[in-house]
């Protein structure tokens, strides 16, 4: 059954309990990642904005990575605060695709680090691979629910 | 109507270089989903189902795509949301 419904004007939240809390613990985890910086893992939240100028990529990057960070966190506390049978609106719907997806990128890349071959989905039986794959899967159905609407 | 003004050479030059567009590219990763990049595209840009699929596809067939481009402000800020949504954009200057 689809964990998203389109309602009139909002999508509708519908995680089972055992959803709710891997997801809340997931959240968790990802926001001490991102505060603490440092991890190899972050690597595709930050990437690069100019490829083959080092001085315009140092400004970028002190001009945007507050920002980012800021809107990461703030995407995270709004999942946080509608997990549980929600009605979201567009806004609340941008921040579940960013947690979502951001959540994706850093698993993704653990899996990459770890010698999976992404492209052939050749997904190991591990924790990592399991939520890779709920996290996609997550984010498949709020796209479908939330492209329901004339406009995104 | 404003008096001309003496500009040294090598200003010229750099104004020059300033007004040349600057391009926002997205390039193709193994880990986006499709359907998100194409719905990425039509909530930033405001672009239809069919141009942001058009898009979308030619980042995962070539491997990147121009999706927008002006000023270097306005390439700037359209790198930074797409960053925010955790898809991989770079920015250059038109030759």
């Amino acid at each position: 059954m689809s964990r998203f419904r389109r309602d009139g004007d909002v999508v509708v939240v519908d995680l089972p309990s055992g959803e709710r809390d891997m997801l809340s613990q997931v959240l968790s985890d990802l926001r001490d990642l991102l505060i603490d910086g440092g991890d190899d893992t972050l690597r595709r939240l930050k990437p690069p904005a100019h490829l083959d100028n080092g001085e315009a990529e140092a400004s970028y990057r002190e001009l945007v990575d507050d920002d980012l960070l800021r809107s990461r966190l703030e995407a995270i506390e709004t999942v946080e605060s509608t997990l549980s049978g929600a009605e979201l609106d567009t806004s609340a719907v941008a921040a579940w695709m960013q947690s979502l997806n951001s959540l994706r990128l850093v698993l993704g890349e653990q899996l990459a680090l770890a010698g999976v071959d992404l492209v052939n989905q050749t997904m190991p039986d591990t924790a990592s691979a399991a939520l890779y794959e709920w996290t996609g899967w997550l984010l498949e159905q709020l796209i479908s629910a939330a492209s329901e609407s004339p406009e995104p | 109507m404003t008096a001309p003004v003496i500009v040294p050479e090598t200003e010229i030059d750099e104004s020059v270089a300033y007004a040349r567009p600057w391009k926002v590219l997205v390039w193709d990763d193994p880990i986006n989903l499709m359907s998100y990049v194409a719905f990425v595209f039509r909530k930033l840009f405001g672009y239809s189902a069919e141009k942001a699929h058009r898009l979308m596809m030619e980042v995962h067939v070539e491997g990147k795509a121009v999706v927008s481009s002006g000023t270097r402000e306005k390439a700037e800020f359209d790198v930074f949301r797409l960053h925010e949504h955790g898809l991989w954009a770079t920015m250059e200057q038109d030759e």
